[in-house]
């Protein structure tokens, strides 16, 4: 079963090779999942880029504008939809919102999908929602559920052996309250510790990760590995033996050993990067971190997710002054995605990499939740506005919420679902859930949604019970 | 009851009855035979000690038969020598003991066998789930003193092999610490056992080890709360709750297992664990598959009986017998409210049924949820309740041998390697109170326990016990194994108490490297920890900050170099508001260090705190602290409930120093304050202020109190001393020439004496090393 379904994703006998005495490995301590047989799809692309707006980035200030409203002390917040005016882009009658403008200048490379519909889960909790975002599976759930980039990296492995399949870069995991919410989906759950997250909190730090410190230079590093191996080979015990555990571990030394001295390793250091390039990219963390994600995909990564970081009440958690800080996120992410698809572009690479940009739900000055579904509130917005502190989308919104995808196989300049114009501006238009945005990401990754694997004797699969159906209208393959 | 006068009319009688169920329908084994089977039969049929050599739990078992012949002809009841048994017409009449067979189940049994005698548990609508009975099968014969033993030594007997001589006394003494309290043997606790002449000392060893009961707690803590969820400081902004006091309690004074489950499924004293049944909740709505009663439901079956009824919780099950009305029903137990069966989302209009997943016996109740409560703990933990004992008996047998008498764990109706063994430690378990220190000590003093580990077999088919499989420590033992060798233990400080002290490392939240050695969060049940080796906690061991820093301070400790950490002179303790006086003698001091601690701020950044007033006065004279030179610290107004202060405004967390070189100062006062800015529910300030007038360590501000867990290694004055010293307190052994060479090689970075760096690369070559990460 296990030899059926790697072999569908045309793997290499070498890589055939590995995957297999892995699980032979892994079928030794506890209950290994079985990868079921499904046959795959034909990828259009090999690697794949998540640009996570983290904390629920409001679509009426990014990527689906609504009425302009200018604030005034004594305006009604029920009249106010967007809190910018819209500007054109490059993609006839598409116009999405001021401060965009270098997005707007690349939408031609991607689809524009402006009826995502997040899941609703009640009481919002955003780490939650994330959750469900990144595994697929609402929590709580009764295993422990892989995220996304756990997935493919089980599925697919990495491109570059030298390069871990799965990176995670920008989010701190020790946020307060919600830091175990945090935790819960950045794992690979019962796929194994070998899929999860490589996480790299600070970009500018990355190379921290794949290079030994300072004190550990001058060849103290390297001589320290030898001297380790020379210690284990005059070990008398266990001389002989040649027992999986023990070669497994000394082999995840070896690999980690390896990674730390390879040129791969080189694409974690920003300072190789050219000023010019470095400073474009440079808004701050997430900027940045879109740098990392490039040149990680350059050497051979598979999956990178870049978070513009989740912390209650911070970043795209807009509960009060959500104008202004509207302001600072699209200065925030305007420029390094646009320069991203650019460069993935002008290298080559844009082709066979998917880009996406999403959230865990929009925001609206109004509605709290889902539209006529009651929840508790969490923000005072007040009727008449007093203050421009009270202007903005600081309610959380699960209708709807936009997506960006570029690259990977998916369709150029196209616009595909609608909300409606006026409050409570609900999807009219070809909704696209979850499920279903994920089995679309997945085909072009050459992934069924039906993939998975079999669990405590029961199947799991990378969309919610298999059931997720890719957006054919979504990839040129159509 | 329906008991035939003689065997002649059971023979004869039922034959008007055999036509009719063949003409009717088709035997359902699964429903009909196989409980017939497992209750009147296997008993003495089964096993290892089967009687007349004969099986009856499986079909192959009645093919082959026992020493009359098979026991089946299928398609021929009239020639079965099952139908002749029963019917007693051949030998003595079966069962021997107990009430005959009734003439419907033996009109069913022929039925079976003319129908061809399928064994198909699946089959049926509910197949008999394994191992409920309770059963008591009599001893192998042999000297062993230990019962496991004589068990082990027929099993082995029976694939040709015999039982190896035991471990050395060193193998046995650091598998036995490390067993049963999570710590490595100390060179002198090793040599002492080492050079004990008592015949009796391993297990004098274990009883010892044993009497330690903090520590014995502090290691099996780890398990318990994997396996009920259990963590400190762990919440999803929904309701959660730590069972942490009661449990490390339950483990101190050994409370037997049945009286543990039952206060964890009905808990009605002011301290019992109400926790286990609140589960892990996240705000909002929740599927009706994944709700509180639910979760317990789930959990409960599958933590003490070994039954998933995960799939269950949805819909009937595809892959095991459970229906949905079996995980709602005993949900229903533990629910307060009525419960909707749910299936796939879609509610069904139907009302659960409360009742137990298991329809062997049952414990009455009434309706209310105090009585439904009282009765789960009792039926769970009844003795006819065998696969209760079976369960935990076989995660303490995983736990000692690295895999269970049942594989998976969580799956009691899989086969057993040794029926008999896994029955007669679950009945001698329950025999003896729920013991789980005897449970331990019983199974840690066989010989089976001390044989050598052995991977054997390991790409079998067929598991074939040759011994315990080499162990990883878990990132539990790992840790504290590295505070054992150094003597340098983390320091757990809770935020309101005065004093810090030295702790092992499960009090501690996890951490980026404890999660890479396979330290759950515990949104799940965990029932075993991944063991297995990759390449990114290779990373994060080869190059993590958190485990560089632990070895260099390792390093130093060994090397006499780690001073303890200063005392603060001052500390505000836990605070959320106002101001606080600080007053504070500093007579000698050259610096002065003013620190504020984030203990949990919801949103730290947005604090805003500092120090107001603060003043230096001492023979000299006085002054105010923002004359000095030191950092830029804003100034600023502070309002708080203790009234209006000025003075300097620090982050949280901030360290603010200022050189009071030659001022001759003697007294500091300030007040801590917290303005009332940060008296919302969205930043929530939470801080602790201190004064050092030495360079503060971050992680141990507040004044440690008490003794480490293990007495700290003494300081070895010669880098062959101290090679050894490491050698024996991380492997039990010393080293061999060659490895000594190049371990003072490294330890000496080729000069005479230890160095830091040397020694810093020489404990993370050990560490590294698979013979101290395995209990071999």
């Amino acid at each position: 079963m296990e030899s059926k379904s790697v072999l569908f994703r045309g793997m290499t006998r070498r890589d055939y090779m590995r995957q297999t005495a892995a699980a032979a490995l892994a079928a030794l301590y506890g209950p290994a999942p079985e990868l079921l047989a499904e046959p795959a799809p034909k990828a259009s692309a090999d690697a794949l880029i998540l640009l996570w707006m983290a904390g629920g980035m409001a679509q009426t200030e990014t990527f689906d504008p609504k009425r302009y409203t200018p604030y005034e002390p004594g305006l009604e917040s029920s009249r106010v939809l967007s809190t910018f005016p819209s500007i054109p882009t490059v993609v006839d009658g598409v116009r999405i919102s001021q401060g965009l403008e270098e997005i707007a200048k690349i939408l031609d490379r991607g689809v524009l999908i402006r009826s995502h519909r997040v899941g609703d889960l009640g009481f919002i909790l955003h780490s939650r929602h994330q959750y469900h975002w990144h595994t697929g599976y609402e929590p709580p759930q009764p295993l422990a559920m892989p995220h996304m980039g756990a997935w493919i990296a089980k599925l697919l492995g990495p491109r570059n052996p030298d390069m871990p399949p799965f990176i995670a870069i920008g989010q701190n995991m020790e946020i307060g309250a919600e830091s175990d919410g945090l935790k819960a989906f950045h794992t690979a759950g019962f796929l194994g510790s070998e899929y999860g997250p490589f996480m790299i909190t600070d970009p500018r730090d990355a190379v921290a990760s794949v290079q030994p410190p300072e004190s550990m230079r001058g060849g103290r590093f390297e001589n320290r590995y030898q001297q380790y191996r020379k210690l284990i080979a005059a070990s008398p015990v266990l001389r002989e033996a040649s027992d999986y555990q023990r070669e497994s571990f000394l082999r995840s030394m070896d690999n980690a050993d390896r990674l730390l001295r390879s040129p791969a390793a080189k694409a974690f250091d920003l300072t190789l990067e050219p000023k010019e390039s470095y400073d474009a990219y440079n808004t701050g963390r997430f900027g940045l971190g879109c740098l990392l994600a490039r040149r990680l995909v350059e050497a051979g990564a598979r999956f990178i997710e870049v978070s513009s970081e989740y912390i209650p009440f911070r970043h795209w958690d807009t509960h009060e002054n959500g104008h202004e800080r509207a302001i600072g996120m699209k200065q925030w992410i305007d420029r390094p995605v646009s320069r991203l698809i650019r460069d993935l572009e002008q290298r080559g690479l844009l082709s066979r990499t998917v880009v996406v940009l999403a959230s865990e739900f929009g925001r609206d000055m109004m509605t709290e939740g889902k539209p006529g579904r009651e929840v508790k509130d969490q923000v005072k917005q007040p009727a008449v506005m007093t203050s421009p502190q009270h202007y903005g989308m600081h309610r959380h919104f699960t209708e709807a919420g936009s997506v960006l995808v570029f690259g990977g196989g998916f369709r150029r300049g196209l616009l595909y679902g609608e909300t409606a114009p006026e409050r409570p501006c609900s999807i009219v238009k070809d909704p696209v859930t979850i499920p279903d945005l994920h089995a679309t990401l997945y085909a072009a990754l050459g992934i069924a949604p039906t993939a998975g694997v079999t669990i405590e004797q029961r199947p799991v699969y990378v969309t919610k019970d298999g059931k997720g159906k890719p957006v054919q209208a979504l990839l040129s393959t159509a | 009851m329906n008991v035939f006068p003689s065997a002649l009319a059971a023979a004869l009688l039922p034959v008007a009855l055999l036509a009719q169920v063949q003409a009717v329908r088709p035997v359902d084994f699964a429903t009909e035979i196989h409980p017939l089977l497992q209750a009147r039969c296997v008993s003495c049929h089964s096993g290892d000690s089967a009687q007349a050599g004969l099986h009856l739990d499986s079909r192959e078992g009645l093919l082959r038969g026992g020493k009359d012949g098979p026991a089946i002809v299928p398609g021929k009841s009239a020639e079965s020598l099952l139908i002749l048994k029963v019917t007693g017409q051949h030998g003595t009449p079966m069962p021997p003991s107990g009430p005959r067979l009734t003439p419907d189940a033996i009109a069913v049994l022929r039925a079976w066998i003319d129908q061809g005698a399928k064994w198909d548990l699946k089959a049926g609508s509910a197949d008999q789930p394994a191992n409920i009975a309770p059963r008591n099968p009599p001893l192998p014969p042999g000297d062993s003193p230990n019962p496991i033993d004589r068990f082990v030594e027929a099993y082995l007997r029976g694939k040709g092999m015999a039982m190896p001589p035991p471990v050395s006394d060193a193998v046995f003494a650091r598998r036995a610490y490390l067993d049963i309290q999570g710590l490595l043997p100390t060179p002198e606790q090793l040599q002492a056992f080492l050079a004990d002449k008592n015949p009796r000392k391993r297990a004098a060893l274990i009883e010892r080890l044993l009497a330690d009961r903090e520590a014995y707690a502090e290691n099996w803590i780890s398990f318990w709360n994997d396996l009920l969820r259990n963590d400190e400081g762990v919440v999803y902004e929904g309701e959660r709750k730590s069972i942490t006091k009661w449990l490390l309690n339950a483990l101190r004074s050994n409370m037997p297992y049945d009286r543990m489950v039952q206060a964890l499924l009905n808990p009605v004293n002011k301290d019992d664990p109400d926790g286990f049944l609140i589960g892990v909740n996240w705000r909002g709505v929740v599927s009706a598959s994944q709700s509180p009663p639910m979760q317990a439901s789930q959990n409960s079956a599958q933590v003490f009986l070994g039954m998933n009824l995960k799939c269950a919780a949805c819909h009937d099950s595809f892959v095991n017998r459970w229906k949905l009305r079996d995980t709602y029903g005993l949900a229903a137990m533990f629910s307060d409210a009525e419960l909707q069966m749910v299936r796939c989302d879609v509610p069904t209009g139907k009302m659960a049924e409360p009742g137990f997943p298991l329809r062997d016996f049952t414990v009455p109740f009434d309706k209310s949820l105090a009585s439904r409560r009282a009765a789960a703990a009792k039926w769970f933990t009844a003795r006819e309740n065998g696969r209760f004992a079976r369960t935990l008996v076989n995660r303490y047998w995983k736990a000692l041998f690295g895999r269970g008498l049942v594989e998976p764990v969580d799956d009691m109706d899989a086969a057993p390697w040794s029926q008999d063994l896994l029955d007669w430690l679950a009945w001698d378990f329950a025999e003896h109170g729920y013991d789980l220190q005897r449970l331990i000590s019983l199974i840690m003093t066989s010989r089976a326990y001390q044989m050598p580990s052995s991977t054997q077999g390991e790409n079998a088919k067929e598991y074939v016990f040759y011994g315990p499989r080499p162990r990883r420590l878990t990132a539990e033992q790992f840790e504290d194994a590295l505070s054992c060798v150094s003597g340098d233990w983390r320091v757990l400080t809770p935020r309101n108490e005065a004093f810090a002290q030295y702790t092992r490392e499960w009090r501690l939240k996890s951490d980026p490297l404890s999660r890479a050695l396979g330290r759950p969060i515990r949104d799940q049940v965990y029932t075993e920890r991944n063991t297995q080796a990759s390449t990114l906690q290779a990373l994060e061991l080869t190059n993590g900050p958190l485990l560089r820093e632990r070895i260099e301070r390792a390093a130093k400790a060994l090397l006499g170099e780690l001073p303890p950490p200063p005392q603060n002179v001052y500390d505000s303790k836990f605070m959320r508001h106002g101001a606080a006086p600080v007053d504070v003698d500093i007579t000698g001091a050259r610096d002065l260090w003013l620190v504020i601690e984030d203990v949990d701020s919801y949103d730290p950044a947005r604090v805003v705190a500092g120090w107001a007033n603060p003043e230096l006065s001492g023979p000299d004279g006085s002054a105010r602290l923002s004359d000095l030179p030191g950092p830029a610290a804003p100034l600023r107004q502070f309002t708080t409930d203790a009234g209006s202060f000025s003075g300097i405004q620090a982050a949280a967390p901030s360290v603010l120093h200022w050189s009071l070189q030659g001022r001759n100062f003697t007294r500091f006062r300030a007040a801590a304050v917290i303005d009332r800015e940060s008296n919302r529910s969205d930043i929530n300030a939470a801080l602790r202020f201190f004064v050092f007038t030495e360079k503060p360590e971050m992680d141990r501000l507040v004044r440690i109190q008490g003794e480490p867990p293990q007495t700290p290694p003494r300081t070895e004055r010669t880098a062959e001393a101290l090679v050894d010293r490491l050698y024996l307190h991380m492997l039990s052994r010393f080293p061999s020439a060659g490895e000594k060479a190049i371990a003072i090689q490294m330890a000496t970075a080729g000069g005479r004496q230890p160095t830091v760096e040397g020694l810093e690369d020489l404990l993370w070559a050990m560490l590294m090393s698979p013979e101290f990460q395995f209990i071999l």
